[in-house]
């Protein structure tokens, strides 16, 4: 009977930390994504307030190209795009592996507290 | 993600920290631990970040139209320099994120110097704020776990 619930404890544990594990790998993402976000936004402002004639380079690599204003504002709002749905992707999928993390969590406490009771009877037996 | 605040605020749940346990009283205090150590260190990159625009912006002071022609010291790398003359010193190339660089003539080029310092500073201000609010919570938070460890010693 111990052993059983012993069993169980212990696959549920396993699936609690990878659960665990995801949600900081995604968390992690979320962040680097918001940094990229917010990134992006301050060039954006910055390319705006310039004027229509004014003069922008992107860096490739060792050397400056001189780029369009134009191209250059529609390259960041299209990434501003991608990273706002990636944003609502990740989070998302933290807002679900939270719920699976609570699921967990409450599967665990039960297994634990059936374990104490199971000894407690298997002490009292001997 | 979770949010503490001392302040009431949208959606958010008030617990009265007499009624939580010992050891909920210390998790939270350790999320506030990590909190406020990810503020100072916000803090700290903040802190360099506006030394930067602070150095840059003062530098420009140095580049007048009279530097024209004069001679320079260009480094090659960290040890290595060849002489060069100023050119075009009435417009200057800056950084402006993601491998984006932009020409502004000088006082553009201070006014945005200005512009990043001033945003950089009220990043600041806002996370002292916070950590304030967030050390006065672990401040009660340290209070009534100390109060209720020492009522449990009495009982016991």
């Amino acid at each position: 009977m111990t052993e059983d619930i012993q069993r169980k404890l212990q696959s549920e544990l396993n699936s609690f930390k990878n659960v665990q594990k995801e949600l900081q790998k995604a968390i992690q993402t979320r962040q680097q994504l918001d940094g990229q976000f917010n990134e992006n936004e301050i060039v954006k402002q910055e390319l705006d307030i310039l004027p229509d004639d004014g003069k922008v380079y992107k860096s490739v690599g060792p050397v400056l190209i001189k780029t369009e204003l134009v191209e250059a504002k529609q390259n960041v709002s299209k990434r501003i795009d991608y990273i706002t749905k990636e944003l609502k992707r990740v989070d998302d999928l933290i807002v679900n592996l939270e719920k699976k993390q609570d699921g967990h969590r409450e599967a665990l406490q039960k297994l634990q507290h059936q374990f104490q009771q199971a000894q407690v009877k298997a002490a009292l037996h001997a | 993600m979770a949010q503490i605040s001392a302040t009431e605020q949208k959606g958010m749940q008030q617990i009265d920290l007499t009624t939580l346990n010992i050891q909920q009283l210390s998790t939270l205090k350790q999320q506030l631990d990590q909190e406020l150590n990810l503020f100072q260190e916000s803090l700290g990159s903040l802190k360099i970040a506006q030394t930067k625009f602070q150095n840059s912006g003062e530098t420009l002071e140095k580049v007048t139209p009279e530097a024209e022609g004069k001679e320079i010291l260009v480094p090659l790398t960290g040890s290595m320099y060849v002489p060069g003359k100023l050119h075009e010193t009435n417009n200057v190339i800056i950084d402006i994120g993601t491998r984006y660089y932009v020409e502004k003539d000088i006082d553009a080029a201070k006014d945005y110097f200005q512009r990043k310092i001033k945003f950089v500073t009220e990043q600041m201000e806002k996370i002292q704020y916070l950590g304030l609010e967030k050390s006065k919570i672990r401040d009660a938070i340290v209070e009534i776990a100390e109060m209720k460890l020492a009522q449990q010693q009495q009982q016991s």
